[in-house]
């Protein structure tokens, strides 16, 4: 274990270095989700007004606020740009240079990319949540914060990112065989903003079609742990919840495996 | 050591035809052409050698090294470094190479140079003591002294490069893969990284594989040369052989006083050669005539033309390494013919 954190913790550190270097692209990120935020509370609230009632498919006014910002707390943490970096070094070729060193792929993407999320986490995901306790209890008039719902948040939103992150690795090895994954890329992004509840909540989506949702990996990926901390699940939703998320975990990680073997022999790197 | 049989990799290339047209076909219908690279490529390298690996450019070097380096899979053929196949088990296979690719660098970029051996020290396991000596060593042939602690973005090219052939040499590899480890710099700094690569050669029996396009490297550190081009085997020996089967061409340069009773047709005649043993070329006064030494000794062509003018500067030059390349590759293509 200590080897494995002295091996990859100048990973972890280039990646917060990376992140200081660009800080000017980490503001932009968090107040582009803000707003992004509040442009979809102000037309949740015309949608409950126009309803007319309290509650809007069993949310409240309260609840959806705590919906919107919370899916953007899970957005940001899950956020994982290895695709994008896959992409990127095999485009330039310096992807051998990572070949050539006896690091463990992924491993070294993952330490890459915890830096960025615990800044990410420290800056933006903990000052959200308490905001949304304060707005809560000035708008309830009651604490609604419960300390276990919060502790079982982290833990999913800790299988979430794992998911969240195999799928990105999986996405960005196909890089090995397409070349540029830019436009695939915008196209995964609402797929997956659209599956995992992050646009329109799945508790809203017809009964069907939302216990299909809530079993594939999508919702592993933000809608779970956003439910937990809400309070929205009963304990042994809870404990089955993150069952299936501990489960695509597992299978994300062995389908990820299994790509790379495959991409490897596929690799070709131009030029130099 | 090393062991490579009849390697071969093949890209994948979309044909465009030009112009719009041609871009707007292929994007609906896309041809695909199949490009060996590398086309078959056979060679042995012992322990404690240092083989220059020669081609021109595009001739599949690059291609060939990043397939033992485990960077690319081969298409058929196999190649086994050490014992191990660079693909099986890559993570165990990289602990025992250093590679420098002489376009790249495997330096931590924003970080100072001495953070980069830091991480390597932990990412090869090298024991405390040992990198310290090992340090030493490099710090004593390479001089990275001045540097060391400069963020690597900010050193100079001649500076970036040594450092990272200190990086590839500080975890005490078996097998050295140098892609171009002197492109693009001045005399000393070749110097230093040559005097480095002789070193880790003669103390530690370290092999070393080396692409270069400077005769010099090759003449001071190669015992053997592989050429190659087209992703053909063109030549396998030493470079004493090269020199002597090949290497007959000399070039003599020279200003003649007046050029009005001298033409390059004149020469031709007046020497008796075969258009294969000699060339001449000629901007205004300045005349540069190849010539094969075999055929026409230095000091007869010397005479000949002196006798025919009056000149102001001379010259003889030794065949340089393309030229060899460039009739080594003549003569194979004219056999296949």
């Amino acid at each position: 274990m200590n080897k494995l954190r002295k091996q990859y913790l100048p990973f972890v550190r280039a990646g917060v270095q990376n992140l200081i270097t660009y800080r000017m692209n980490f503001l932009g990120f968090i107040i582009g989700g803000l707003i992004y935020c509040f442009v979809m509370y102000y037309l949740w609230k015309s949608v409950f007004m126009a309803s007319g009632g309290d509650t809007f498919m069993n949310f409240t006014m309260s609840d959806m606020v705590l919906y919107l910002f919370l899916s953007n707390v899970a957005g940001e943490i899950t956020f994982s740009s290895v695709s994008n970096d896959i992409a990127e070094e095999i485009k330039d070729g310096s992807i051998a240079m990572r070949l050539i060193k006896p690091v463990n792929m992924d491993l070294s993407y993952l330490a890459t990319e915890l830096g960025g999320t615990a800044m990410r986490t420290v800056t933006f995901a903990f000052p959200v949540i308490i905001g949304l306790e304060i707005y809560r209890y000035v708008t309830l008039g009651i604490v609604m914060f419960n300390p276990i719902n919060l502790l079982l948040f982290l833990l999913s939103i800790v299988l979430a990112y794992l998911v969240a992150f195999r799928v990105n690795l999986c996405f960005g090895f196909m890089a090995f065989y397409v070349k540029n994954l830019w436009g695939m890329g915008i196209l995964k992004n609402s797929i997956i903003n659209f599956l995992s509840g992050s646009l329109i909540p799945l508790a809203f989506m017809p009964d069907g079609l939302r216990t299909v949702l809530e079993y594939m990996p999508f919702a592993s990926m933000s809608y779970t742990p956003v439910m937990i901390y809400m309070g929205k699940y009963d304990t042994s939703e809870i404990i089955f919840r993150l069952g299936i998320q501990a489960v695509w975990a597992i299978i994300i990680y062995g389908i990820s495996k299994l790509i790379w073997v495959g991409a490897i022999r596929k690799l070709s790197v131009q030029g130099g | 050591m090393i062991s490579v049989n009849n390697l071969r990799k093949e890209f994948k290339k979309v044909i465009k035809d030009p112009g719009l047209k041609g871009a707007i076909k292929a994007l609906f219908r896309p041809r695909h052409e199949i490009i060996a690279a590398v086309d078959g490529i056979s060679f042995e390298v012992d322990k404690g050698e240092v083989l220059g690996f020669i081609g021109p450019n595009g001739a599949g070097k690059s291609t060939v090294i990043k397939m033992l380096t485990g960077i690319l899979t081969p298409t058929s053929g196999s190649c086994t470094i050490n014992g191990k196949n660079p693909t099986v088990d890559r993570k165990k296979y990289v602990k025992e190479i250093g590679v420098v690719f002489g376009q790249r660098t495997q330096l931590w970029w924003d970080l100072p140079l001495v953070e980069t051996y830091t991480v390597l020290k932990e990412i090869y396991e090298i024991e405390e003591d040992r990198f310290r000596e090992r340090m030493a060593f490099l710090n004593d042939v390479l001089e990275l002294e001045d540097f060391i602690r400069s963020p690597v973005r900010t050193l100079s090219l001649g500076q970036r490069m040594r450092a990272d052939i200190a990086a590839s040499m500080l975890h005490s590899p078996k097998v050295l893969f140098l892609d171009e480890p002197t492109i693009g710099l001045d005399v000393v700094v070749k110097d230093n990284i040559r005097r480095a690569i002789t070193k880790i050669n003669k103390e530690e029996q370290t092999t070393v594989i080396l692409t270069t396009h400077d005769i010099s490297d090759i003449e001071l550190l190669c015992d053997r040369i592989v050429m190659i081009d087209h992703g053909k085997n063109v030549y396998d020996g030493s470079l004493r052989e090269l020199k002597r089967n090949y290497g007959q061409m000399r070039e003599l340069t020279f200003e003649a006083d007046s050029a009005s009773r001298l033409t390059a047709e004149s020469f031709c005649k007046g020497l008796k050669l075969s258009d294969d043993d000699i060339s001449i070329k000629n901007d205004k006064n300045v005349f540069t005539i190849r010539f094969n030494s075999d055929s026409m000794p230095v000091g007869d062509m010397l005479n000949y033309t002196l006798s025919l003018t009056r000149v102001k500067d001379i010259a003889v030059k030794d065949a340089d390494i393309e030229e060899i390349i460039r009739r080594l590759y003549k003569e194979g293509a004219d056999k296949s013919e």
